[in-house]
């Protein structure tokens, strides 16, 4: 019948989409053919010095110019496929970051970038600092640097998504 | 605040900072004369200090504030009414920003009420550094705001070289100002680029971004970081730097065309002026605000010049830069592109200094010594206790811990929810020097 699949189609999905992921398997499906020609990005701030928010600002900019790979920025951790966690991650930023996570549809990753949320930078064992993003939410790449530049955050991105060879280089 | 703050304040001392002390609270005075006196005024519990008729900073100092030491803030004023909603904003806000949550009381587009949130990303900075060594200590400040490494690894040089009596030479005073100068202008390009921005100016925005990295390229170029970290530290610098004057001439040529250019579209473009004229207008006089926000709203202060350190008793002289009194998005704009000329003056006059020799410094002694620096954002302050070579206590305030309470008055005063995002970035202050 029409109708109880149109409401199937409408709950979960179209039923062709649906067999073609069943069949792969979501967690067999490489980032690579995911998010290849469009990745989503929600920043999280979760204890930063700035500097990797600096950085991270840097992106959008002639230079770097993000979107020519069909990155973006996205207000909303609805519209996001990957979260970018800078920072010590702070106690007080852990329930933001799990309901962040939780708020992004599957399939999503995440990349702690900068040594602060790699291990802590200089605040490890700080008080009221967790220092480990991995402990928090399933980590997919981490970026170090303290702040990592734009380019190692391009090329971090690029190849996380399989296209480390496309030439993360300037726009000149 | 406590009374003697205030007397003091009458007599034309200015109040550094309020901290808790040994189970007493101590004040930071900047007297009259340039020098540093700290007056104890016992135990408490005190008033907490002035807000101004600002009471919404709710979390803020709260840190450095223990209870024990001062009474409890007074709650703040509901705005409520028929209509009236909150919208909130943050912690997770906009593209890429720091963590602080906004909640703005809203009739329709108009904002009556904005009340800040923060503490998020507190990283407890004070107490790591409590029993430290000095250089990791350094590391630690150089890692407070990252946009403004120099200003604090220099602040907290100077409070352990007063702490310690190490005089520094000419050549480590000529290349300090010159690094802070070169962060100045990077900071101020970022801060103008996200005006234009939010602005919609995003031809502008481009140039004043790319003009940016350019800056921040050249600052690898001379000191291998793009935040100048690792090279200020107590007794002068702590590693030896090519000589690149040559780099920096031409570098401040193009930069000082290419900003002169945007500058000019800009102050050209009638719909850019018009969203800035009057948004975020910081209503009254009598604010004790620092920085490009205090030198826009009225309040010429500027460490550089008022209590002149490194090499600046040669960089600043004569006519005092002037300053602006509307207080408003415009005034800020006004008095960051000029400034943005005058630290490209102050770098030609300083060049790239190349200091020859590290001098090691013997940090065997103890004391205390306070640090007093003009960074991007405004007055810095450090008070560092050595003893032993180790930090026992290291007192920090920043300027935008200072200047974030101007912001919701500003924000509350006759501007509208399209008008927000402009207010915020024309202010820019880091949320990092805020929850240290």
């Amino acid at each position: 019948m029409f109708y109880p699949r149109w409401i199937a189609n409408l709950v979960k999905g179209p039923a062709v989409l649906r067999r073609r992921v069943a069949s792969r398997g979501t967690k067999a499906m490489s980032p690579a053919r995911l998010f290849a020609r469009s990745l989503a990005i929600r920043h999280l701030d979760a204890g930063s010095c700035n500097g990797c928010e600096s950085e991270i600002g840097l992106l959008g900019s002639p230079i770097y110019d993000l979107s020519r790979f069909g990155f973006s920025f996205t207000p909303s951790p609805r519209h996001a496929d990957l979260l970018l966690v800078t920072g010590v991650v702070t106690d007080a930023m852990v329930p933001l970051i799990r309901a962040t996570y939780d708020a992004m549809p599957g399939p999503k990753l995440v990349v702690a970038a900068g040594s602060c949320a790699i291990d802590g930078c200089v605040f490890r064992g700080a008080p009221g600092v967790v220092g480990d993003l991995a402990e928090i939410v399933p980590v997919d790449a981490w970026i170090p640097g303290c702040p990592p530049s734009p380019d190692n955050l391009l090329d971090a991105l690029l190849s996380l998504v399989g296209r480390g060879a496309a030439g993360a280089g300037e726009v000149g | 605040m406590p009374a003697a703050c205030e007397q003091a304040a009458r007599e034309g001392h200015k109040v550094l900072h309020i901290f808790p002390e040994q189970g007493s609270v101590r004040v930071a005075l900047w007297q009259k004369d340039g020098r540093f006196d700290e007056i104890d005024v016992g135990p408490g519990p005190h008033a907490r200090p002035s807000r101004r008729g600002f009471p919404s900073m709710r979390f803020a100092e709260e840190q450095e504030f223990t209870p024990e030491a001062f009474e409890p803030a007074s709650a703040e004023p509901e705005v409520t009414g028929e209509g009236m909603h909150v919208v909130p904003l943050g912690p997770v806000r906009a593209d890429v920003a720091e963590a602080l949550r906004y909640e703005m009381n809203v009739l329709g587009d108009q904002i009556h009420g904005l009340t800040l949130r923060n503490g998020y990303k507190r990283r407890g900075v004070a107490r790591l550094m409590q029993g430290s060594e000095a250089l990791a200590a350094l590391e630690i400040s150089e890692r407070v705001t990252g946009t403004s490494t120099v200003a604090h690894a220099l602040a907290f040089s100077l409070a352990v070289e007063d702490a310690l009596g190490l005089a520094i030479g000419e050549g480590a005073s000529v290349l300090r100002s010159a690094l802070a100068e070169l962060e100045r202008l990077h900071s101020h390009l970022g801060d103008l680029a996200s005006l234009a921005a939010s602005t919609g100016m995003v031809v502008a925005a481009a140039d004043l971004y790319r003009l940016r990295e350019s800056i921040l390229r050249f600052a690898e170029h001379w000191t291998g970081h793009r935040y100048l970290r690792g090279v200020v530290g107590p007794g002068g610098w702590r590693r030896e730097l090519p000589d690149v004057s040559p780099d920096l001439a031409s570098l401040l040529e193009e930069a000082e065309g290419q900003f002169l250019a945007v500058r000019r579209a800009l102050d050209h473009t009638n719909s850019f002026l018009d969203r800035l004229h009057g948004a975020g207008r910081i209503p009254g006089k009598s604010l004790e605000l620092v920085g490009v926000v205090g030198r826009s709203a009225g309040v010429a202060e500027d460490v550089r010049w008022d209590r002149p350190y490194a090499w600046y008793p040669e960089l600043c002289f004569g006519r005092r830069p002037s300053g602006f009194a509307a207080g408003d998005a415009y005034g800020r704009y006004f008095v960051r592109c000029e400034e943005i000329a005058q630290s490209i003056a102050m770098l030609r006059r300083s060049g790239a200094a190349r200091a020859a020799g590290t001098q090691p410094p013997a940090y065997g002694g103890g004391g205390v010594g306070y640090g007093l620096v003009e960074s991007p954002r405004g007055r810095l302050f450090y008070r560092v206790a050595l003893r032993g070579g180790r930090i026992e206590t290291c007192r920090i305030r920043t300027a935008s811990s200072i200047n974030w309470v101007a912001v919701p008055p500003a924000v509350a005063n006759h501007n509208i929810l399209q008008d927000f995002p402009i207010i915020d970035a024309s202010f820019n202050l880091a949320v990092a020097s805020l929850d240290l």
